[in-house]
């Protein structure tokens, strides 16, 4: 009984461990916090902890896929000036919408809080300071390392 | 099977969300007016009580008005209100009170049941 509940638990870690981002570091990567486009804003989307590392919605902004909510990763998005809002679905919808405007830098953080059946993954509009620091520890989970992230979109 | 879906049908994870009243914002050009808070300013009455603190020495830059009272937002606080779905949110000041907050997504009005009084620096 005993050994079959540490296999059940070391499947569970391994699944988290699994779950979480694996890319480079924000540091690794060191994108610049503004888009090369003055014309653009950016978006950074990040997920720092990895409680309920088995959940990794989809990121969808303005009605397009922009990427995944995944534990401990990162990516960002350039973006025009405008009002944008960012859903993310489990067992219901969570929005946070905010303006974005030239040359500006945006963070929006995911957290998990408790669900019925699933936990809710949710995005939070945080300041530059905060951003900057949690961003740190996260993993890289866009498309290309220096890129705008913006190829990366599809439509929902 | 018919019990949980009731009980899951009940939760109410997507009911609570803000109430605002549409409005119509007036841009101000190119205004330098702005202020700073001499001290600390928790809201507690906030939609859905979700606490919100407006730190001293942060600028409010002055950004349009609406018929409640002039519009300021921050660049180096970012506010939002929080129900089911985070909104971000501009002050609403008249008369040296906080009277609101303006949804610049939204373009809505949500008001206060208390005007809240700021310690103002201009």
């Amino acid at each position: 009984m005993v050994k079959a509940l540490r296999v059940i638990v070391l499947c569970l870690f391994a699944f988290t461990l699994a779950a979480c981002a694996s890319g480079l570091q924000f540091s690794q990567v060191n994108p610049s916090l503004t888009p090369q486009n003055p014309e653009l804003g950016r978006i950074f989307f990040y997920r720092p902890s990895f409680v309920g590392a088995a959940l990794r919605p989809d990121v969808v902004l303005n009605g397009r896929i922009v990427g995944e909510a995944a534990a401990q990763g990162f990516f960002y998005v350039d973006r025009p000036p405008g009002t944008y809002e960012v859903v993310t679905s489990t067992e219901v919808e969570r929005k946070v919408s905010f303006v974005l405007d030239k040359g500006q830098t945006r963070f929006v953080r995911f957290s998990v809080s408790w669900g019925f059946f699933v936990g809710h993954v949710y995005g939070d509009l945080v300041n530059e300071v905060m951003g900057k620091y949690e961003i740190q520890a996260c993993k890289y989970t866009g498309p290309q390392p220096g890129g705008s992230g913006n190829e990366s979109t599809k439509t929902q | 099977m018919w019990l949980l879906a009731a009980i899951g049908y009940g939760c109410a994870f997507d009911l609570a969300d803000i109430n605002y009243s549409p409005t119509t914002f007036q841009d101000a050009d190119k205004s330098e007016q702005s202020f700073t808070l001499t001290k600390k300013v928790s809201l507690k009455d906030t939609p859905c009580w979700y606490l919100r603190e407006l730190q001293p020495l942060i600028r409010w830059q002055l950004v349009g008005s609406v018929a409640q009272g002039d519009v300021f937002r921050s660049k180096n606080q970012t506010l939002t209100l929080e129900c089911s779905n985070i909104y971000e949110a501009y002050l609403v000041v008249r008369e040296g009170y906080l009277v609101g907050f303006y949804l610049p997504v939204q373009q809505g009005f949500v008001k206060l049941a208390e005007p809240v009084h700021l310690p103002l620096k201009q």
